[in-house]
C-alpha cells in the first residue's frame, strides 16, 4: 500500500461515527415490522402443480359448449337481420346541407402587369387606404 | 463467511435477529459512507435506515456470488441518491463547512483530513469509488457492481481521483516550503 492509500484509510478511520442508540431502536422496530419477501419460485408452486386429467376434459367441454352457444346466437341474428329484398340500402347524406355558406365579399383581382408590380400596387392601394382611415377617424 | 451465509439463510426465513446480527458490523461503516453521499446527518441516517430495511426485505434476490458487503454498499447507494433526488440538495452545493456533515464530522475530531479535500477536487462518484476503494479495502470489481459501473470507468477514475489528489498534495506541500 502506497503512502496515498495509506493516509486515505488513516484519515477514514479517523472519522469516528457511530449509530446512535436512538438510530438503533429506530431501525429494530422498523425490522420488526417488515418480513422479508420469499423468492418468486418458492412463491408460486400451486400455479405450476400439474392438474388432474380430468381437469382438463372439463376445460375442454366447457370451451366447446361456450363456442357452440356463440354459433347458434350468431347465426339465428344473422337470419332475423337479413331483409326479404337482400342487400341492405343506405340513405343518402346531403354534405352540402350540413356545412354553413359564408358569404364573402370579395372582389376578383385583375392582374394585367407582372406579379411584382401588382404586389407593389396592391401595397400603396393599402398604405393609402390605411392613410384615409386615419384620416377620417382623426389620428 | 460461513457464519455470514449462515445469518443469511436464517434471515431469508424470517428471523430479524440473525438480519441485526449480520449487518451489525456493517452499520458504522455504512453510516460513515453514506454521509459522504447525502446532505445531511439526518439524511444519511434515513438512507442507512432504508438500506437495512430493503435489505431485509428483498434478501432473497441476494447472489452469494457477491460480497454481501458489496450489495448492501449498492442498496445504500440507490437509497442515497433517492433521498438526495426528495431534497434536490447537490453535493457541490455543499461546499461551506457549516452545511456538510462530512466536514462536521471530521471537524468535531481532526483538522486536517484528506477526504475533505477529495470531496472539493472530485465529482459524487469518483469520491464515491475513491472511498470504496481506500476507506472500505474494496476491490476494483466490487466498486464496479456497487457503482453499477464498469470495471474500466473504475480503474480509470480511480487513477483520475488518485492524481488529482496527489498534484493537490504536492502543490499545497510546495506551498508551505515557500512560505519556509
Amino acid at each position: 500500500m502506497d503512502k496515498l492509500a495509506k493516509q486515505l484509510r488513516a484519515d477514514a478511520e479517523r472519522i469516528e461515527i457511530n449509530v446512535s442508540d436512538e438510530l438503533d431502536q429506530r431501525i429494530a422496530a422498523s425490522l420488526r415490522g417488515v418480513s422479508p419477501r420469499t423468492e418468486p419460485g418458492l412463491e408460486t408452486p400451486a400455479l405450476i402443480r400439474p392438474r388432474p386429467a380430468s381437469f382438463w376434459w372439463a376445460s375442454s367441454l366447457t370451451g366447446i359448449a361456450a363456442a357452440a352457444v356463440v354459433i347458434a346466437i350468431v347465426n339465428s341474428q344473422s337470419q332475423q337481420a337479413e331483409p326479404a329484398g337482400g342487400a341492405a340500402t343506405t340513405s343518402p347524406v346531403t354534405i352540402a346541407a350540413t356545412v354553413p355558406v359564408i358569404d364573402w365579399k370579395t372582389e376578383s383581382a385583375m392582374l394585367t402587369s407582372p406579379l411584382r408590380q401588382e404586389l407593389e400596387n396592391l401595397q400603396s392601394d393599402m398604405k393609402k387606404a390605411e392613410q384615409k382611415v386615419k384620416e377620417d377617424i382623426g389620428l | 463467511m460461513t457464519n455470514e451465509l449462515q445469518l443469511i439463510s436464517a434471515a431469508k426465513a424470517g428471523s430479524a435477529d440473525a438480519f441485526a446480527d449480520l449487518v451489525l458490523s456493517y452499520r458504522d461503516r455504512l453510516l460513515r459512507f453514506l454521509l459522504t453521499r447525502c446532505a445531511s446527518y439526518a439524511d444519511a441516517e434515513d438512507a442507512l435506515q432504508d438500506t437495512l430495511i430493503n435489505a431485509y426485505r428483498y434478501l432473497h434476490s441476494y447472489d452469494p456470488r457477491w460480497r454481501f458487503s458489496t450489495w448492501l454498499y449498492r442498496i445504500a447507494i440507490r437509497n442515497a441518491q433517492k433521498i438526495r433526488s426528495q431534497n434536490v440538495v447537490e453535493l457541490g452545493d455543499l461546499s461551506d463547512e457549516e452545511s456538510d456533515p462530512l466536514q462536521q464530522c471530521i471537524a468535531a475530531s481532526e483538522t486536517e483530513n484528506l477526504w475533505i479535500c477529495a470531496r472539493r477536487l472530485l465529482n459524487d462518484d469518483v469520491f464515491a469509488a475513491m472511498w470504496l476503494r481506500y476507506a472500505e479495502d474494496m476491490s476494483v470489481n466490487d466498486i464496479s457492481k456497487a457503482l453499477d459501473r464498469s470495471a474500466s470507468w473504475t480503474k480509470v477514475n480511480l487513477l483520475r481521483g488518485r492524481r488529482a489528489l496527489e498534484a493537490e498534495l504536492n502543490s499545497s506541500a510546495n506551498e508551505s516550503k515557500a512560505y519556509g
